[in-house]
């Protein structure tokens, strides 16, 4: 589903070159589920912004479901690409604020253009056990309500690969591990490929597989989740 | 398309548009309600002034003009009339006079009214037309002067015609001094049993027009090429040059407001849509993420602008229409004259002004969106884009430009406040940025809230500039308009002092000098100086005979030629209101043959210092040199001339004399024994003229400050408009200072002081760019002299701080009262 080759990410910075990442060569598999692990500043949240094409690597090359190079698309076509495969659950939510929950979750719907939007958006929220919220504001929700409705827009546009970066990092452990519960769950009856990056070993260890990245390097693809991150 | 509106009424009802949208309702309502009220005063004034020619155009030839050519004035749906002037004796049993004899239709006048008394110097009476055919009526001087009274007859060349009336005042009078005879009157089927007219005969055929004025421009455009080349076509503004001055001043400054008013909403609308893309720049990195194209977020916040747009145009222009009935219904028991119906006009152009401030002001900010990296949901440190670009301040100076040349049609006027504009921007903004550097130090000896105030200015170095360089201009702009209309409001008040003379008196022989001064002085009558007063005309310029020269044209006036006869005059001193602009004025010995000439005249008829003229003076030729060119306030009410003599030159000729003096309304009656005593004496009364200045002068006053008060509505809706622009970054670091435990006071008085010394800065800056644009403007636009206002110095500062402080505290007051994590909210 994710094959990568030989990625590198550097930026030019005031003080210089500064490599963020190098020599990146990975392969994710169809409805696999993997956490990309590591200290602060290593690199990882960057991985998962070129996996996912938010940001263009400075050499290598991803390809997304077997054949789809994104390194050599513009914005235009990522952006394309993102709303027919991609679905993303983020640390700091990124529900648009001016949106009530329903709203939120029926935007990728209606950017596809489907008449189905509010529908499925509905079900969605029912189904993370926001039913009864639907017209309220991101602002009237607590913080794990507010992830819950960024897993249900995520979900919306029946992606085939969601992205999560710190899903529960805003959040305190036991509505975390609610949410990671909830997370699963949907990615279990999606059959949906799961890349998340995150600092929580509870986390990591619920994944099939956790990937270590150390200083700009793929490490190691850790088996033992909390190992890597200790 | 659908996804767009929705995202637009989410948006509404989520409040992220209502500022934006009030800085368009506003910015459209202030240009709607500004243009609609000037164009209804404009049209009244112009009405109003139209009274001066009688007409809204008039067509003056010195022979008959061709009937074919008149009628196609009935075409452009234009009323028209036609009078006839000339001199002529008129008798009465005993005496005899020269009197200037006016014939006029039934149509005349087509403006202004006709003002009849029973008496000589009695109380008047508007009269709807002119005499009847068969009667005559004579202005109140004639009467001592022919020893005659209203009821007996006088003749007019071949026809004894009966005297019905005293003609006290007719529109188009003037107060020029080639009619200086007195008045009669008579109906224009009369005129050719006088049998005065006959070939050869000096008559001037005035044609009236009235109508709508784009009737009257086309009409103009169509007649105006076969006129006979002696002809004039002239409007209110060439034809009575007494008010021409004042009201070319008033439409340049309401004009002038106008366009910055313009150009303070555009600020606004630019400081709002900046709001509210930087806002968005979240929104669209997460539209993003979920699979916009850059494409599809352009049509969005397309459909987002043109909703918008087409909302604010509409309620703004509706509004205009309200708030400007409301001043007029206001204003109605103070306006002198009735004011016309609004016409669509001011509608329309107070919509497209409203869709070009949109698109110059609002839609590059809104377009820059697209360019929104997708990884900031991720890494918002990583884009730090604003939206801000070098093709939203094209847009911007180019949108400006067009607006400003559009409402002003005056590209010079453009160009200059334009470049004036950019260089202020420059200087001011380098300034700006100076001044918050240099806060630093104040701020590390200060208390703990001066010091949070100056490090807050500090850390947003670049904004707090460009706020201080947006509240300065705001207040710039402001004071210069405040301080030109103090300027032109006390020249037209010091145009016609309370004790201005009224009266001329004219035709004074040399022998009755003396008599008359006397007379005057025992009657304590203030009299000006006395001119001597000479017809004759210029036969040759530097040996060329003036016939063969072709007019070099060129003035604005339209000054008359280089042949026609005119009234000469010699003094050694220079006349009180002329300027010289070229050459030296006589020195008071002078012997040699000298003639000083008005600049206009000059410029019309191509004559350069030291050009040798030669005058026909009672059929004697009399040469001088030019040795000097001089300006002439035409509307200043003192005798005036195109052509002064040096002092000894015109001793040899026959001369009379010319003065003026002032008369109370109860020193009146002293005119009929003067008149009867020195019967070869004209006095020319221009009291009544005076009183239709003076009207005039009001409304254009009423108009001037009214269009004031809008701007600075438009000016505080800037200031509110930039406030709201940086509230967010505020309210983030005092919610981080509340929550390290700083107490409200201390975030109250840091924020004030924030405010207070942005508003000092800007005032400062604002003096500063007054200051300058005041000189340009009163030397450049309004020919008014420059002279400095010390007082603003010290006034910007204070006034910048003051209402920025409370504009400020006002607007930040809510937010400041919630708690730090709904406000954190808020912004999340």
């Amino acid at each position: 589903m994710i094959k990568t080759n030989n990625v590198s990410k550097v930026v030019e910075t005031s003080e210089g070159r500064l490599v963020i990442l190098e020599g990146i060569t990975l392969e994710i598999n169809q409805g696999e589920s993997v956490a990309i692990v590591g200290a602060s500043g290593s690199g990882k949240t960057t991985l998962l912004s070129l996996l996912a094409g938010l940001d263009s690597p400075s050499d290598g090359k991803i390809v997304l479901g077997g054949d789809q190079d994104i390194t050599v698309m513009s914005e235009a076509q990522r952006a394309k690409l993102r709303g027919e495969m991609v679905g993303f659950v983020f640390q700091t939510f990124q529900l648009l604020s001016s949106l009530s929950a329903l709203e939120n979750v029926m935007l990728p719907g209606e950017l596809r253009g489907d008449p189905q939007a509010e529908h499925n958006a509905k079900k969605l929220l029912d189904r993370v056990g926001l039913g009864h919220r639907l017209q309220h504001y991101p602002r009237q929700l607590s913080g794990g309500e507010q992830q819950r409705v960024a897993i249900a827009r995520a979900f919306a546009s029946n992606p085939k690969i969601l992205f999560a970066d710190e899903p529960t990092g805003n959040l305190d452990a036991k509505t975390g591990a609610k949410i990671i519960d909830l997370l699963f769950e949907l990615n279990a009856d999606f059959g949906t490929t799961l890349v998340l990056v995150t600092h929580d070993a509870r986390l990591a260890a619920r994944c099939e597989r956790s990937i270590l990245i150390d200083a700009g390097h793929l490490v190691s693809e850790a088996v033992d989740a909390s190992a890597a991150i200790a | 398309m659908k996804l767009a509106l929705k995202l637009l009424v989410r948006d509404w009802r989520g409040g992220e548009l209502t500022l934006l949208l009030a800085a368009l309702i506003i910015a459209v309502g202030t240009v709607t309600t500004i243009t609609l009220f000037v164009d209804r005063l404009q049209q009244a004034l112009l009405t109003e002034s139209a009274s001066f020619i009688a007409a809204d155009r008039v067509i003056s030839a010195s022979r008959p003009i061709e009937p074919a050519l008149l009628a196609r004035a009935d075409e452009y749906g234009l009323q028209r009339s036609a009078t006839v002037s000339f001199l002529s004796m008129v008798f009465s049993d005993e005496r005899a006079q020269l009197a200037a004899v006016k014939a006029v239709d039934d149509g005349y006048p087509l403006r202004g009214k006709l003002i009849v008394a029973d008496e000589p110097f009695g109380t008047g009476r508007p009269a709807q037309k002119g005499p009847q055919p068969g009667a005559v009526w004579m202005e109140s001087r004639l009467f001592p002067s022919l020893d005659t009274r209203p009821g007996s007859s006088v003749d007019v060349g071949a026809l004894t015609l009966p005297i019905t009336d005293v003609l006290l005042k007719e529109p188009d009078r003037g107060g020029g001094f080639d009619t200086v005879a007195p008045r009669v009157i008579m109906h224009l089927s009369d005129v050719d049993r006088t049998e005065i007219i006959q070939p050869g005969s000096r008559v001037t055929y005035r044609y009236l027009f009235s109508g709508e004025e784009g009737n009257l421009k086309a009409w103009e455009a169509s007649v105006r090429p076969d006129l006979p080349e002696d002809t004039r076509l002239y409007g209110v503004k060439e034809g009575a040059e007494e008010i021409g001055e004042a009201l070319s001043k008033a439409e340049r400054f309401l004009l002038l407001g106008g366009l910055l008013g313009v150009i303070l909403a555009g600020v606004a609308i630019a400081l709002a849509a900046n709001r509210y893309a930087y806002r968005h720049f979240d929104h669209v990195a997460i539209l993003k993420t979920l699979g916009a194209t850059p494409a599809r977020i352009d049509q969005i916040y397309l459909v987002i602008f043109i909703g918008l747009g087409l909302a604010a145009t509409l309620i703004g222009a509706g509004l205009g229409l309200l708030v400007q009935a409301g001043v007029a219904e206001v204003l109605r028991p103070l306006l002198p004259v009735a004011l016309p119906a609004p016409t669509m006009k001011p509608v329309l152009l107070g919509l497209t002004t409203g869709m070009v401030c949109l698109l110059s002001f609002a839609l590059p900010p809104l377009l820059t969106l697209r360019n929104a990296d997708p990884v900031r949901v991720i890494r918002r440190d990583l884009d730090t884009a604003s939206p801000s670009s070098l093709l939203a301040y094209g847009f911007g100076g180019l949108g400006t430009f067009g607006l400003m040349w559009w409402y002003s049609q005056d590209l010079r006027l453009t160009i200059l406040l334009f470049i004036g504009g950019l260089v202020a921007v420059a200087v001011l903004g380098l300034l700006a940025l100076l001044l918050v550097r240099s806060g630093r130090q104040v701020g590390l000896q200060a208390g703990s809230a001066w010091r949070l105030a100056v490090a807050g200015l500090q850390r947003r170095q670049l904004e707090s500039a460009l706020q201080i360089l947006a509240f300065g201009l705001a207040l710039m702009l402001l004071l210069t308009l405040f301080l030109v209309r103090t300027s032109l409001l006390s020249e037209w008040r010091n145009q016609i002092p309370a004790d201005a003379p009224y009266h001329f008196a004219m035709n004074i022989l040399p022998e009755e000098r003396g008599e008359i001064r006397t007379f005057l002085d025992e009657a304590k009558v203030t009299v000006t100086p006395e001119y001597p007063m000479i017809r004759g005309r210029i036969t040759e310029l530097n040996g060329v005979p003036v016939a063969e020269l072709k007019r070099a044209g060129g003035g604005e006036r339209g000054a008359p030629r280089l042949s026609s006869t005119r009234n000469l005059t010699a003094t050694a001193t220079l006349p009180k209101d002329n300027k010289i602009l070229s050459g030296a004025w006589f020195s008071p010995s002078s012997l040699v043959s000298e003639v000083s000439v008005e600049s206009e005249f000059a410029k019309s008829n191509g004559l350069m210092l030291g050009d040798m003229l030669v005058f026909e003076i009672e059929g004697r030729a009399l040469a001088a040199e030019v040795t000097s060119v001089r300006s002439v306030a035409w509307d200043n009410l003192q005798p005036n001339f195109y052509l002064i003599f040096s002092p000894q030159m015109l001793i040899d000729f026959p001369s009379t004399f010319m003065t003026s003096f002032f008369l109370d309304p109860d020193q009146k009656s002293l005119l009929s024994p003067l008149l009867r005593a020195f019967p070869t004496m004209t006095v020319l009364e221009v009291d009544a003229l005076i009183e239709q200045i003076r009207t005039i002068v009001a409304q254009v006053t009423l108009a001037v400050e009214f269009m004031l008060v809008l701007i600075l509505m438009s000016g505080a809706m800037v200031l509110l408009a930039s406030i709201q622009a940086s509230l967010d970054e505020r309210m983030k670091q005092f919610v981080i200072l509340r929550t390290l435990g700083a107490s409200n006071q201390l975030v109250r008085t840091s924020l004030a002081m924030e405010f207070a010394v942005l508003g000092a800065f800007a005032g400062l800056l604002a003096a500063l760019g007054a200051e300058l644009t005041v000189y340009g403007l009163e030397r450049e636009i309004f020919d008014l002299d420059y002279s400095p206002t010390p007082w603003l110095w010290a006034l910007g500062p204070i006034l910048g701080a003051g209402l920025i402080s409370v504009i400020g505290m006002l607007a930040t007051r809510r937010v400041l009262d919630q708690s730090p994590v709904a406000v954190l909210r808020d912004l999340a």
